[in-house]
């Protein structure tokens, strides 16, 4: 008997070999993602489809113990509609968001570029202006509350002192100021968030690009308006995006600084669900707005996306 | 026979253990978490002498008040929580209307001459008997007796035109001094229900009709808003405090001459400034005297498997015991025993006018949808008034506001 007729080595079969070859390596992949769908339908899917069906049906703590939950159509969300705080919470949401994002990006790059640069002791410079954003939100704002207070708050004594304002004033409790002054929080809390993406981005524009539009005899204003703004568009948008969203679902700020008051003067759509939700206990009606704010996020996230597939064809 | 013998112990032992424990509940308790502090607290002793006394056991947690509503309210009606719960006398009503807690009736009705009568109705709802007092509270004015003496003022105000006198007269701007300092929104709404009823008003009577709206009650409002709006001897965080240390921040710094709150105070004064000389007063009385009652009730979630247990610990916590418990925690037991002039006499100097008024003490109304009207109609009316709004007009959207809450079902 020579060499090529003895019989080939095999390896042992075991219970796994079943899903080397045929129907069994094609549903392999699937059998392996199946406890992660699990869990993200269980903690995500689950919740939303829920959110979003509660919206139409009239869910109050009572009714839930009760089991007489009923199906009403739209008539949460023309309920919320009549609400004039939902009005007004629509109306503060707008300017939050269109004042944080504007501000933060403005500030974020503006400090980017000041930071983008080789000189000594930069780092200390980069570290130091992480510290808002590593601070933890409610002791962030709690501080502010603090420095705010109408009668020893750091910043009237500041503004008095600078000449701004004559006497102190009660910024978190006037209806005029009140959300401005929780955005000044906000603003302060994020931009740093905004900085660092963009410093990242700063730092892979290609030098070269810089210095021959340099030596091009191009301004420093349009070099960064035709240069550098160019070149870290994408990081921006994804920016500006993100910034919408953790604006959106800034809960935290808001509510620990003013429960949305006075007056609902600085009530947003994310305080307005949590006070239906959980000081009314009318899950319906919230739900109706955590379902519009649902929206609104997809559409932004959707808009995400795109950019980062954009990043990546680029 | 000594074999015999030891297996006899043995088998009496066991039989013991087992028919113990056999009848022995595992009773799970939320506390509002003053009561809870440290491992020394009051409470973890009584529970002791409870559990020793009925072979039950206790596992109790400590809540903060102002999460303590919203996560009964969570817990319970998803079948999870306690079987005995401490709640805030304002949200008896919510949670017995919702049917979350368990019907006491038919056993509190032979004790029911054992408590207080505006703290046990604090626990009746529909007729119906949900819970019963663990304390009670009220609140009263308390006056810095330096700044008042620096006013030119001897005594402390006794009525509404003293209280307004001594209030402007120890509001000077200059000094940043102020008159009395009081909270803003729901905090404000909780101090003024007591002038609504001094000056004979009403919020929603016992037919169940809102009656805000009446002269009695915008007059009590327009009284206290034109403290800040007119004469200025409110600081300015009447518009922002939205807590009790907020509120009480100023009496503490000695920059206002006299806070009206209750007996949780004594605490916080204390800690914040132990050189504070001060004293306390009933609060000074309208056309009649009144002062919102507080403080907390113990109740029994409606589907617990031990309703005999939890009620013999409630039972336990509020019954006659109850003087001897409270009195450690410097608070007021709700029991009739504890307003006997002897009892009176052996509290506390700062907590003895508490006790002196309780008399003229008044539940807020114990209607399902309490809550919001106190956070969302009368802190709103609060805040209106204190920033220029008319009381009649303030009154009358407010009136509206909660017909419509009551007409909700």
């Amino acid at each position: 008997m020579d060499a090529r007729t003895e019989a080939p080595l095999r390896l042992k079969r075991t219970w796994s070999s079943v899903f080397e070859t045929g129907f069994g390596a094609r549903i392999y992949p699937y059998f392996l993602v199946f406890p992660a769908v699990v869990i993200v339908l269980g903690v995500v899917v689950y919740p939303v489809i829920s959110g979003i069906l509660w919206s139409f049906y009239d869910v109050t703590l009572r009714k839930l113990v009760s089991g007489d939950v009923a199906f009403v159509g739209l008539r949460n969300f023309q309920r919320v509609f009549e609400d004039p705080a939902f009005l007004q919470a629509s109306y503060n949401t707008l300017i939050w968001v269109v004042l944080n994002v504007i501000a933060q990006l403005g500030l974020g790059l503006a400090l980017a570029l000041l930071l983008h640069r080789a000189i000594p002791g930069i780092g200390f410079f980069r570290s130091g202006i992480l510290v808002p954003w590593v601070v933890p939100s409610v002791v962030a704002v709690l501080t502010w509350r603090w420095m705010y207070d109408p009668s020893v708050g750091i910043v009237n004594e500041l503004l008095v002192r600078l000449g701004v304002i004559d006497a102190y004033h009660p910024w978190l409790g006037d209806t005029a100021t009140s959300l401005y002054a929780v955005t000044v929080e906000s603003i302060w809390k994020g931009t740093p968030f905004v900085m660092l993406l963009l410093l990242a981005a700063l730092q892979l524009v290609p030098r070269s690009i810089l210095e021959a539009a340099s030596m091009d005899g191009a301004p420093g204003w349009r070099k960064l308006w035709y240069v550098i703004l160019p070149q870290i568009r994408v990081s921006f948008a994804i920016a500006a995006v993100l910034t919408f969203i953790l604006t959106v679902n800034n809960f935290n700020a808001i509510w620990l600084m003013t429960e949305g008051g006075p007056l609902n003067s600085s009530e947003i759509l994310f305080t307005l669900a949590y006070k239906y939700g959980f000081q009314r206990f009318d899950l319906g009606m919230a739900s109706a707005v955590a379902t519009m704010l649902f929206i609104g996020l997809v559409i932004a996230t959707t808009l995400y996306l795109k950019l980062m597939q954009a990043r990546e064809g680029d | 026979m000594r074999k015999i013998l030891k297996s006899g112990i043995v088998a009496a032992t066991l039989s013991v253990a087992m028919g113990h424990s056999a009848l022995a509940d595992n009773i799970v308790m939320w506390v509002n978490s003053p009561l809870l502090a440290g491992p020394n607290a009051p409470l973890h002793q009584e529970l002791k002498a409870f559990e020793a006394a009925t072979g039950h056991t206790v596992e109790v947690q400590a809540v903060s008040h102002m999460e303590m509503e919203r996560n009964l309210f969570v817990a319970l009606s998803s079948g999870a929580g306690p079987d005995v719960m401490a709640l805030d006398i304002a949200w008896v009503a919510g949670l017995a209307d919702a049917g979350l807690l368990l019907d006491i009736t038919e056993q509190t009705k032979p004790i029911a001459a054992e408590y207080q009568p505006g703290p046990f109705a604090s626990g009746r709802y529909g007729q119906k008997q949900y819970a019963l007092p663990l304390y009670t509270n009220n609140v009263a004015l308390f006056v810095n007796d330096q700044m008042l003496e620096q006013a030119g003022i001897k005594k402390a105000p006794t009525t509404w035109a003293e209280f307004r006198d001594a209030a402007v007269a120890m509001t000077n701007k200059d000094k940043q001094t102020y008159g009395v300092s009081f909270g803003g929104s729901r905090m404000g709404a909780f101090q003024l229900y007591s002038y609504i009823w001094q000056n004979g008003g009403e919020i929603v009577d016992n037919q169940g009709k809102s009656r805000v709206s009446e002269p009695a009650a915008v007059e009590a409002v327009d009284f206290l808003a034109k403290l800040y709006t007119q004469n200025r001897a409110m600081p300015e965080s009447v518009l922002t405090a939205g807590n009790w240390d907020e509120v009480h921040a100023p009496f503490i710094q000695e920059r206002a001459g006299m806070v009206v709150t209750g007996d949780w105070a004594l605490a916080a004064f204390a800690k914040g400034n132990p050189k504070l000389k001060f004293s306390v007063h009933p609060l000074p009385s309208g056309i009649q005297a009144a002062t919102v009652i507080g403080g907390y009730d113990l109740a029994i979630k409606a589907d617990t498997k031990f309703p005999k247990a939890s009620f013999e610990l409630i039972r336990w916590l509020t019954g006659p015991r109850s003087v001897e418990l409270m009195r450690k925690y410097e608070r007021l037991s709700a029991t009739t025993a504890a307003t006997t002039p002897e009892a009176v006499a052996a509290l506390p100097k700062p907590l003895q006018p508490f006790m002196s008024q309780a008399a003229t003490g008044r539940a807020r109304p114990v209607i399902a949808s309490w809550t919001q009207i106190h956070s969302d109609v009368f802190g709103n009316v609060w805040d209106s008034v204190i920033r220029g709004k008319p009381a009649k007009d303030a009154m009358s959207e407010a009136d509206i506001a909660i017909k419509r809450l009551l007409e909700k079902k």
